[in-house]
């Protein structure tokens, strides 16, 4: 039955994250961008929230909701789409181990996710290759006795010298599979972030696996097989959420301004030309987010979600960066100068809407 | 609790309208050729479907099953392109619904038996009724109103009896005029009837109009309707409108996608946009432009039905299901006309006719501009400030 009807609980998460937004993450966002490095201080606070810690926990017992999740990703992508990813990359990682994973897996790693501080790990799934796609991995992993062995290089990885898990997604026996890679096994290489567009205070950088020795325990669902797709359209569903945050924060942003700034005579805001992008603004946030919902929907209800996924994930790319490109325009000069958080937004923009496989909802 | 799921009802209901889109198919071709030029060849109810339940009384009877009356309505028009209406059955005659709801007793004596349309829209008051110059004079000799002025863009009123017609009354001592309405009927002397509108498309949605020169009506034709409250309806049509659109923008996909399945193009959502061919984007692109309007008449309908359909506590939603839905379906069928190549041209099949018949769709029943206007108004606590 069509329903938009939010629980208690969802409604009560809900306005909780869009406070924790407000009043933490916004005000340090920049700072963030500046240092390119999220601090300890920040990463505790998001990890107070509960939210990583949770997706460790059992699905069935309501622990963790796909859909749940993409609200609370829109409320933090609208602060800070940045530490918005850095929760989404070990979101993903956390919850591929407990969809996926095998009952040694689940027991062996989830653990490391319910402690005191934050613990970070990621989905490492995009290379360094112009022209990369992920129906096709250079990476490789090859069977060598009970072992595999892991060759090749991944890029954009969230927070990755921070991880301590990678989930490193390579070609294995002809099709694409995961192998869960602690940080510290011997051929782990990783890079010095290059500093990136966007998104910069994630630290996003390269891991090499110079022939990584993988047992075959650590392969994602021990040889029962895993659904990287699965992971894929979950990423894709988180991306997408964080980038509805992002468009809406651009949008609240945007409001006062034009309405306080006097040109020619009158507010901005009255003349069409900037009124009506405010209005497609708000008509694309909310296209993206119920095209959102629906895709976490699926995914939650294990209905296939690929399609969806991928249409939330396109829509959501294409629309967050025009709002990006038209919340920038209406400022001026204004909003090409860091003095506002537009000339920010609009590089985060372009940069979440290429990554694949960095979330997880 | 989210949920994007159909009921068994929801179901049947659209299996029942999709069929009946279907059964019409065949006719879109030769409805769309003849019917601004014979347009009284084709009355009532189809014989090809005469012994079908139809999808409206269908809906009437499941409704407690479905995700809501107004939901499963707009589930049924979204797979209700507008090639053919096998029922013509005086459901869109809107003016009589009009006298139903305000008329008097006595007025429902005289006029219930007549199918009337609504006629709002002149030539230079599409958008912007206040503009408007069809007038009403009170002759207190006759106890009579003498009407003047053109009505244009009237749906259906070739074949109906009449409008119920909105025009301005005389100046108050402020200088403002009031809005009146009145029954205007054919047989009244000076009414004359202007020939069918020769469109773009959508033509078997027969236009026409009327001129009004010293047309004489008794007192009684003057209904105290209100305009606002009907106007409300609005909130209710407009996300139908993006239904219907999107109704002929999904059958313009469908071709699109098996044609192309036809040519070897079977478009992959797993894989990534680099693997992707510039025509495989592109559809992907379109794809999710119909989604996502799909979500917002989902959710305007979702409020209507739980905030009821005479509120304004969803217009905003009804407007944004209006203005996505009209503008994703000009870009998808052009776009999916130009993939498709100059074979779609041919008018042997209805891509070229449903490229044509959406275009309508961002502009009657409240321009994009119009829906633009409400949305950012509401967004940014104006009112005539934005104009």
């Amino acid at each position: 039955m069509i329903s938009f009807e939010l629980s208690e609980e969802q409604q009560i998460v809900r306005s909780t994250m869009a406070e924790f937004g407000r009043s933490v993450l916004a005000p340090q966002a920049r700072r963030l961008d500046t240092d390119s490095r999220i601090d300890d201080g920040a990463l505790a606070a998001l990890w107070s929230t509960g939210i990583i810690q949770a997706q460790a926990g059992d699905e069935e017992a309501g622990s963790r909701s796909p859909v749940t999740n993409a609200i609370i990703l829109e409320e933090i992508g609208a602060a800070d789409a940045t530490v918005a990813i850095a929760m989404a990359s070990t979101m993903g990682f956390v919850q591929a181990i407990a969809d996926q994973g095998s009952a040694g897996q689940r027991a062996g790693l989830l653990g490391h996710f319910t402690g005191a501080t934050f613990q970070a790990a990621a989905v490492a799934m995009m290379e360094p290759r112009f022209g990369f796609d992920v129906s096709k991995f250079a990476t490789v992993a090859a069977r060598s006795g009970d072992d595999f062995i892991v060759r090749g290089t991944k890029a954009m990885v969230p927070l990755a010298s921070r991880c301590s898990h990678f989930l490193v997604v390579a070609e294995a026996d002809g099709a694409a599979d995961a192998f869960i890679v602690p940080r510290d096994a011997a051929g782990v290489t990783i890079a010095q972030p290059k500093g990136a567009l966007g998104l910069r205070a994630l630290e996003l950088a390269e891991v090499g696996f110079d022939h990584v020795k993988v047992p075959a325990s650590m392969r994602l669902g021990e040889g029962n097989g895993s659904d990287i797709q699965r992971i894929i359209d979950s990423a894709r569903v988180g991306i997408s959420a964080v980038l509805a945050g992002l468009s809406r924060g651009v949008m609240d942003y945007v409001i006062p301004y034009t309405k306080e700034r006097v040109v020619h005579g009158a507010p901005l805001a009255q003349k069409q030309a900037v009124a009506f992008n405010i209005a497609d603004m708000h008509i694309d946030v909310e296209a993206m987010r119920w095209l959102n919902w629906r895709a976490a929907w699926e995914l939650e209800t294990r209905l296939p979600a690929t399609k969806t996924a991928q249409l939330a994930y396109t829509y959501a790319g294409a629309q967050a960066m025009r709002i990006a490109d038209d919340g920038l325009q209406a400022f001026g000069g204004h909003g090409f100068v860091k003095a506002h958080p537009l000339e920010l937004w609009y590089r985060n923009a372009r940069a979440l809407s290429v990554l694949e496989g960095a979330a997880g909802v | 609790m989210v949920d994007f799921s159909l009921t068994e009802a929801d179901r049947r209901l659209v299996a029942l309208a999709h069929r009946e889109n279907e059964i019409g198919r065949k006719y879109a071709r030769e409805r769309d050729r003849d019917s601004e030029n014979e347009p009284s060849r084709v009355r009532g109810i189809h014989p090809d479907v005469a012994d079908l339940e139809s999808p409206h009384d269908a809906l009437e009877r499941e409704k407690d099953g479905t995700s809501g009356l107004v939901i499963a309505e707009a589930l049924m028009d979204m797979v209700s392109a507008t090639d053919v209406n096998l029922r013509d059955t005086g459901e869109d005659a809107f003016g009589t619904w009009m006298l139903n709801d305000y008329g008097s007793k006595e007025q429902k004596a005289k006029y219930g038996h007549l199918r009337l349309a609504i006629a709002i829209t002149e030539p230079s008051a599409g958008s912007d009724p206040a503009n408007m110059r069809t007038n009403a004079r009170y002759d207190p000799v006759t106890d009579e109103y003498v009407l003047n002025g053109e009505k244009v863009f009237i749906s259906f009123f070739n074949k109906f009896d009449g409008a119920v017609t909105l025009m301005k009354g005389e100046p108050d001592g402020k200088g403002k005029t009031p809005f009146m309405t009145f029954m205007v009927t054919k047989d009244m002397p000076g009414v004359a009837e202007i020939p069918q509108f020769k469109k773009l498309g959508i033509r078997s949605h027969e236009l026409s109009g009327f001129h009004l020169q010293d047309v004489r009506v008794p007192a009684i034709a003057r209904l105290d309707a209100d305009f606002g409250k009907t106007m409300s309806k609005f909130n209710h049509n407009r996300p139908l409108v993006a239904a219907h659109a999107l109704a002929g923008a999904r059958s313009m996909l469908d071709f699109t996608h098996a044609k192309l399945a036809e040519a070897g193009l079977k478009v992959d959502y797993a894989k990534g946009r680099s693997a992707r061919g510039a025509n495989e984007d592109r559809l992907v692109r379109m794809e999710a432009l119909w989604e996502a309007a799909w979500g917002t008449v989902m959710r305007a309908k979702w409020l209507e039905h739980e905030m009821g359909s005479e509120s304004h506590g969803y217009r905003v939603e009804a407007s944004v299901a209006k203005a996505l839905g009209g503008k994703v379906v000009r870009q998808i069928t052009q776009g999916c006309l130009e993939i498709l190549g100059p074979e779609a041209l041919s008018e042997e099949y209805l891509a070229e006719k449903w490229f044509r018949d959406a275009r309508i769709a961002d502009i009657y029943e409240g321009a994009g501009e119009i829906q633009r206007i409400l949305i950012a108004r509401a967004l940014l606590g104006y009112k005539n400030e934005l104009n």
